[in-house]
């Protein structure tokens, strides 16, 4: 017995580590027709933690002052060795993670995985979406640029549309009637504290639920392509037969993270302003009015969809019933079919809903 | 009746842009807010000229040299409060002089400052007074100078900065684009304004040794910046660490493919 297997078995006999890995090989089976789409999840999570180290490391020299704010993310940037890196790492991070995030959507969506008893899975994760909107979005006026001070403005403006406490929302949200100090402190605080513990603790529960109901079936390669559950008892959903998690399926999550890593560097070392434009390398004036500002691509809808009514009312509304909708899709879906051929209807459907907010986006960037 | 009229759309307009002002609350100039409205060319042109001039970029208004109060229509055009209107000629250098002090120290020891009231030319001769934009050599030419003397002295003052001048502008241009890529520039803006000044303020003394001289120190003072700012975006570092990532991919795409 090497020096190694001596460390090994120190701790194995102390938390049993030998057991979780067996048990992971062979008593955690996931279905044999898995595809690389149910590896998003833990794409996301190597996401989340990255943005956690980075948005660390960001703290350390960052000075949330509006007078201040602006010259401590150009030290991190200038001064900082590899400052520009994590921040780049960071703020590109940011938008891959709601990019991510959609795919990972969309794929349940697709594959008919959110359906019966998947409907809590699929609630934590659309409340995880608004979350991590929410933390971009805070996060985005942080570095107190032109670009920021003014996108957040244009932002936290579409919420005075709300009916009857949209004035008192803005004001809330801004710590007063024009975005500034409070602002400022307000977003920092729940960027670096409030919305991460949110979002940690929901992927805790987004995960003890996978663990609790088992992996969903892919309905691919299928002949049968309904879903089994029966809602009298409940039941974990097993896979005799299956791929193991480890290594098998823990490989297929090794590929996917390392296509992410080359994703993400790529952008940050070809295209570094793609997400950190030269706009924003000028410090946030509130008397100077930039033409053309715009929300970030993920408010890009939104922000179009409200300027496509006459009334602001009206534009909220619909966007209020499109994401009530969406969250509750798995309690007005009821069928019991998940392949996305054999129910045309909602995959027609589907499809249209997402060109239709990629046409908005799009729309909205060039209006 | 006309010029009743005249002053009456005047007053009006006065009233008009007054009452706005004192609605929206902030400081407006009310000098602009009243000449813009004007009807009459002559009152009104002033202002678009300086809109699109450097001293309209940088906040420079009509008060800097006209005097008077611009935040109270009363009282603007008031000799109490300082109003001086039109400043004469032999006065015009010392009023620019009191911002561009370097300039004015040159061009007083120069022929030029020396003929000062006795037809020499003030600053606004070459430099305009509501349209002044920023210096360029393009100052230095035949239609310009030769109206008072012959263009072979400033010919070999032109020739003398021109490749400083040249330097300049690229610099200029390189700052432009270190800004673009999110560095940090003000310390190298800071110096090049500094070594701008300078080189602009030292030709005014026309003594072309003396411009000869200082130009060539300048330029290897603008030489000392060509290292700053030059931070290269590593993209040989980000070739190797996407090859990297798709590398590690491929490799457990294969012990995958093995193990199934």
């Amino acid at each position: 017995m090497n020096f190694m297997e001596k460390i090994y078995n120190w701790i194995d006999v102390r938390l049993g580590l030998r057991e979780i890995i067996n048990k992971k090989r062979s008593g955690y089976l996931l279905p044999h027709n898995i595809n690389a789409w149910y590896s998003l999840g833990s794409v996301l999570l190597v996401i989340f933690f990255l943005q956690i180290v980075t948005g660390l490391l960001l703290m350390l020299y960052y000075v949330p002052d509006i007078d201040k704010a602006f010259s401590s993310v150009s030290f991190i940037m200038d001064e900082i060795p590899l400052g520009r890196l994590v921040r780049l790492f960071h703020a590109a991070g940011s938008s891959m993670m709601l990019l991510v995030l959609l795919l990972h959507m969309f794929s349940v969506l697709f594959m008919g995985s959110y359906k019966s008893p998947r409907e809590f899975h699929w609630l934590t994760g659309f409340i995880l979406l608004l979350l991590a909107m929410g933390i971009s979005l805070t996060g985005y006026l942080l570095p107190w640029n032109q670009l920021s001070f003014w996108a957040t403005t244009v932002a936290t403006d579409c919420v005075s549309s709300i009916p009857f406490m949209g004035e008192k929302l803005v004001e809330l949200l801004r710590g007063g009637k024009q975005v500034g100090f409070h602002t400022l402190g307000r977003f920092y605080t729940l960027h670096v504290g409030i919305l991460p513990a949110f979002i940690a603790i929901l992927i805790g529960v987004h995960l003890f639920l996978i663990q609790r109901t088992g992996v969903s079936t892919p309905p691919f390669g299928l002949d049968d392509t309904r879903n089994p559950w029966k809602s009298d008892k409940f039941v974990y959903e097993e896979h005799p037969g299956g791929v193991p998690f480890f290594p098998n399926f823990f490989l297929q999550d090794m590929i996917s993270i390392s296509l992410y890593f080359a994703c993400l560097m790529a952008l940050v070392f070809f295209f570094p302003n793609m997400f950190i434009p030269s706009t924003s390398y000028v410090p946030a004036n509130p008397l100077v009015t930039p033409s053309h500002i715009k929300p970030e691509w993920y408010f890009l809808a939104n922000y179009q969809t409200l300027k496509l009514f006459p009334s602001e009312i009206i534009g909220i509304t619909v966007q209020g019933v499109a994401m009530t909708f969406l969250a509750l899709l798995p309690f007005l879906d009821r069928g019991t079919e998940k392949h996305p051929l054999k129910r045309p209807l909602f995959t027609f459907s589907a499809v249209g809903g997402i060109l239709l907010w990629i046409a908005l986006s799009v729309w909205g960037a060039y209006s | 009746m006309s010029r009743w009229v005249t002053i009456l759309l005047q007053l009006f307009a006065c009233i008009i842009m007054a009452g706005q002002a004192g609605a929206v609350g902030q400081q407006v100039i009310v000098c602009i807010q009243c000449h813009a409205a004007q009807p009459v060319a002559r009152l009104s042109q002033p202002v678009k000229i300086w809109r699109k001039s450097i001293h309209s970029d940088h906040g420079i208004t009509c008060n800097a040299c006209h005097g008077g109060n611009p935040l109270d229509a009363a009282t603007s055009m008031s000799p109490a409060d300082g109003f001086r209107g039109v400043p004469a000629p032999t006065a015009i250098p010392a009023l620019c002089g009191g911002c561009h002090m370097g300039v004015v120290k040159h061009y007083m020891s120069s022929a030029h400052g020396r003929a000062l009231g006795r037809g020499g030319p003030t600053c606004v001769t070459c430099h305009g007074s509501h349209g002044v934009v920023s210096a360029s050599l393009d100052i230095i030419s035949q239609k310009n100078c030769t109206p008072c003397h012959s263009f072979d002295k400033a010919r070999m003052i032109r020739s003398a900065m021109l490749k400083t001048d040249g330097m300049l502008k690229a610099i200029e241009k390189r700052i432009r684009v270190l800004r673009s890529q999110g560095i940090e520039t003000d310390s190298l803006e800071k110096r090049l304004f500094s070594l701008r000044n300078r080189f602009h303020a030292m030709f005014h003394s026309l003594d072309v040794n003396l411009i000869k001289q200082e130009s060539a120190h300048i330029q290897a003072e603008l030489e000392k910046t060509n290292g700053v700012g030059g931070a290269g975006t590593g993209l040989i570092v980000g070739a190797l660490a996407v090859g990297w990532a798709l590398l590690a991919a491929f490799l457990f795409y294969q012990i995958k493919k093995n193990l199934d």
